[in-house]
């Protein structure tokens, strides 16, 4: 999966490690630099939403800069992070529970569902049907993601997105290999019949993959 | 073949991360298996579907870089709450200042003004304007005098009360000390009388005792050597009339003997004599 420069850097930031642990600070806002979008986009995922991602990520980079010299083992800088993320992640699945009043913009984006998302479309696909196509599917399969319980959601997510190995995210979970696999299994599947009730499958979208 | 895949193996392939002899029995396993194979295919399909979720372009937020000790000892909330508190202290210090506010507490009453601080003097003169006649000397002389006076009169009436305690106290000293004396006396006097009673009772007593304990062991004693006597005249008494019993029998089994003997000498004799008899008349007539 290493296909940017990007990622290169991810791959090789043992040593960026090191030095954030002794307190240079330079070292640290790199290291948020080159990790952001990752958890952000894993918060984005997991919630479906801009902003409870931001709120996910830059908690999660606080935290990291404060408990970064109880990290031990520096080959775990990863799974470590990771978890940092999945905990405030579930903080605010609780919050969410316990507050039983709806957003205003929840309500009204109900409404508006059927309507197409012209504005958050993105720019670099040249056909305007293909991209109209493309970001509906990718929010339908946001909806569905978000259909999953939370266990099932975490590791579908770090998995398939994440591109976590299996025994990463048993490390970030405390769980077993074998738990996060079947876990894996029964989110894939639930994925499967919730696309299938939303008639979504290779034959309907066939053309595009 | 008895493989069959688990759902954790199929996860391990789909993603893969199945290695060696699993990998190898797995795809054996697929490829005698359509079924399988097309549960995997399955599988292929959604990860495909997923893949279509691309990832969106973020900025990160460049609040964290290095901010963190500080945002900490500004974070901490008893901090906020003294600076606050100072801050409204020093609001309301300096407000009393530039506004000019005076508060103050004379003769029952208060008083708060803002402005000047001159007026506050002039109104409270004029309540004592009546003696404004007299100059400051005549009023140092007067109190000059009054605290003379009044210190004249304490210190008069200081030396009575001292006087008069002084007197009392030898009153009650002498009176005490007298009593005392007497009690003490009578104190003494009782006490030797009662110590020679209490000897003689105490010799008495001891008399009684002595005597009574003497009486008591004779008696004892005699009793004791009574019993002792009997007990051994009885034991003579009893002797001897073993002894005589003895002595009974042993004189009636002699004399039972000697009977015996006698019998016994007496059939002797008389076998003998018959005997002798009959050899003779044979004899004498051979």
């Amino acid at each position: 999966m290493v296909d940017t420069l990007l990622d290169i850097a991810m791959m090789h930031s043992d040593t960026l490690v090191t030095r954030a642990k002794e307190g240079d600070q330079s070292a640290q806002g790199k290291l948020v630099q080159l990790w952001y979008k990752r958890i952000y986009n894993f918060g984005y995922k997991f919630f479906m939403d801009h902003d409870l991602a931001m709120e996910v990520s830059q908690k999660t980079f606080i935290s990291m800069c404060k408990n970064l010299p109880s990290l031990q083992d520096n080959a775990r800088f990863k799974s470590w992070l990771y978890k940092i993320a999945v905990n405030y992640c579930r903080e605010e699945v609780r919050k969410k529970k316990g507050d039983r009043s709806l957003s205003f913009d929840v309500v009204w984006n109900r409404d508006a569902e059927e309507s197409p998302k012209w504005e958050s479309a993105g720019q670099r696909y040249d056909n305007p049907e293909s991209q109209l196509h493309r970001t509906e599917l990718a929010d339908i399969l946001q909806d569905a993601l978000s259909e999953l319980n939370v266990e099932q959601r975490e590791v579908v997510i770090m998995k398939e997105y994440e591109g976590l190995k299996f025994r990463e995210i048993a490390e970030v979970l405390n769980i077993s290999e074998n738990t996060v696999k079947s876990r894996m299994y029964y989110g894939l599947d639930g994925l499967r019949k919730i696309l299938d009730r939303k008639n979504i499958n290779k034959d309907t979208i066939g053309y595009e993959l | 073949m008895s493989y069959k895949p688990s759902e954790n193996d199929l996860m391990a392939y789909l993603y893969g991360e199945l290695e060696g002899a699993e990998l190898e029995a797995m795809e054996k396993y697929l490829f005698q298996h359509p079924e399988a194979r097309a549960e995997m295919e399955r599988l292929y399909q959604i990860r495909k579907m997923l893949n279509q979720v691309k990832d969106k372009e973020v900025i990160a937020p460049p609040i964290f870089v290095g901010d963190t000790r500080h945002r900490v000892l500004w974070n901490a909330p008893y901090l906020k709450t003294i600076i606050s508190i100072a801050a409204s202290l020093l609001i309301v210090i300096l407000v009393g200042r530039f506004s000019g506010m005076r508060i103050q507490y004379q003769q029952h009453e208060v008083r708060i003004s803002f402005g000047g601080d001159t007026p506050a003097n002039p109104a409270t003169t004029p309540t004592s304007n009546p003696a404004a006649s007299l100059s400051p000397d005549d009023v140092q002389a007067m109190i000059n005098a009054s605290l003379d006076n009044n210190n004249e009169t304490m210190q008069s009436s200081w030396k009575e009360t001292q006087e008069q305690l002084d007197a009392s106290i030898n009153r009650s000293l002498a009176l005490n000390s007298s009593k005392i004396d007497r009690l003490l006396r009578e104190a003494s006097v009782a006490s030797q009388d009662q110590i020679r009673q209490y000897v003689s009772g105490m010799q008495t007593e001891n008399l009684q005792l002595v005597k009574s304990y003497f009486k008591l062991s004779s008696d004892e004693q005699k009793e004791y050597i009574e019993s002792l006597l009997v007990d051994f005249s009885k034991y003579l008494q009893q002797q001897r009339n073993d002894d005589l019993q003895l002595v009974q029998s042993r004189l009636n089994s002699l004399e039972k003997n000697t009977n015996v003997f006698k019998q016994e000498t007496e059939q002797i004799l008389s076998s003998i004599i018959t005997t002798v008899e009959n050899k003779n008349p044979i004899g004498t007539t051979n």
